[in-house]
């Protein structure tokens, strides 16, 4: 790469990707960057941070440039979805970034039907968070992994294309985070349904 | 695999090889802490596709993952690198530990040289555990320059001759990005 070519990619505008992950590298860059910010920068002991909800959760990941920069686990609940871990890595911040984790979050569970977010929030936090909708539930105080926390909730729009009971099965069956794009199981419709099954096989005796 | 050596705290400090999917994430949790988190260096450059042809060595204090390195395989020599310790566990001599159960890996696999690249301000660190830079100082080196170091398996069995020390320097393996596209050097 020549020196010029150099000084045109740090000057450009930066690329905000976001999606859910859904591969295991994806899943690491996640973890990654939660021990980076927990870990590293708030002395969060390991075993907090991964505190066995990782494999019952969805995961967001968000690419600056297509570098991992920021990451969100999303927990489902009968009655609103909990939105937890937010973590923008220390070079990508001061760019509102977080925002966009927020905003990406809130309608990919309103697509999912919810007309809830609920936040366990650091107390530094609130005024921004306010700034986007969020309430307290109530006056309680709570504190965990050296942190005091408030719980906030915030109201979604209920969204006319959410998942629903009627909605297409087929549609139901697409990757989350692309509702509206074809997946992989719809283009399987083309092959006949021939109901194949491995027939049962005794297993050897050595 | 378990060695106890010490404690911290009432904790005892053991140093062991990930043998599971859990254990190769502590290592690279302890990792994205201290090299992303506090010393931010990009994600891509730390997780740098060689992570899963490598063993990862992990000291515990306790049952957390305190930290550790991971130890690449050549035919004629062992590299240990992405050596770390998460903040608060410092200034316990983890570090040593870690070091020296990849000698003692290599010792059992026949190696007979560790092979490592330092940043010039880790050389001392280096120099105290053993080890001694590949070709001397050069002063007229750029300040920042990676500085390559080596160390004896057997301490009683000096190092044999180098034939090209610059070759090992200059050769890493090839760099692949997530996709097995080759990264373009820069």
């Amino acid at each position: 790469m020549s020196l010029q070519d150099r000084s045109t990619v740090i000057a450009h505008h930066p690329v905000v990707t976001i999606k859910l992950a859904s591969t295991l590298d994806e899943l690491m860059q996640c973890f990654a960057l939660r021990a980076a910010v927990f870990m590293g920068e708030q002395a969060c002991p390991y075993f907090e941070e991964f505190d066995g909800n990782d494999h019952a959760a969805s995961h967001i990941i968000m690419y600056v440039d297509d570098e991992p920069a920021g990451t969100m686990r999303l927990r489902w609940f009968q009655s609103f979805c909990k939105l937890e871990r937010c973590v923008v890595l220390r070079r990508y911040r001061g760019l509102g970034v977080h925002h966009e984790i927020n905003a990406w979050a809130k309608r990919f569970a309103q697509r999912k039907g919810y007309t809830k977010v609920y936040v366990h929030l650091q107390k530094r936090h609130l005024a921004m968070m306010e700034k986007e909708g969020f309430r307290r539930v109530d006056d309680r105080i709570f504190k965990f992994s050296d942190h005091e926390y408030y719980a906030v909730y915030c109201d979604l729009e209920p969204m006319n294309s959410a998942i629903r009971l009627e909605t297409d099965p087929m549609v139901v069956n697409r990757p989350e985070d692309r509702l509206d794009e074809q997946g992989i199981l719809e283009r399987s419709a083309v092959r006949e349904a021939t109901n194949p099954h491995a027939p049962h096989v005794e297993r050897l005796r050595n | 695999m378990s060695t106890a050596t010490q404690s911290i705290d009432g904790e005892i400090v053991s140093i062991r090889l990930a043998m599971r999917m859990e254990d190769s994430m502590q290592a690279f949790a302890v990792r994205a802490a201290c090299f992303v988190g506090e010393l931010d260096v990009p994600y891509s450059e730390e997780f740098d596709g060689h992570d899963f042809g490598a063993t990862h060595v992990i000291a515990y204090v306790g049952e957390e993952p305190a930290g550790t390195v991971r130890l690449r395989w050549f035919q004629s020599f062992a590299m240990p690198e992405r050596l770390c310790v998460i903040q608060r566990f410092r200034g316990h001599n983890i570090g040593h530990l870690l070091l020296e159960r990849c000698r003692k890996l290599a010792e059992s696999r026949g190696c007979n040289m560790l092979y490592t690249q330092a940043l010039p301000t880790e050389v001392k660190y280096w120099e105290k555990q053993g080890w001694r830079r590949l070709v001397a100082a050069d002063p007229l080196a750029a300040p920042k320059r990676i500085v390559a170091m080596v160390r004896a398996v057997d301490p009683n069995k000096p190092l044999p001759e180098i034939e090209s020390p610059e070759a090992i320097v200059l050769h890493p393996e090839p760099q692949f990005d997530a996709s097995d596209r080759p990264l373009e050097r820069v």
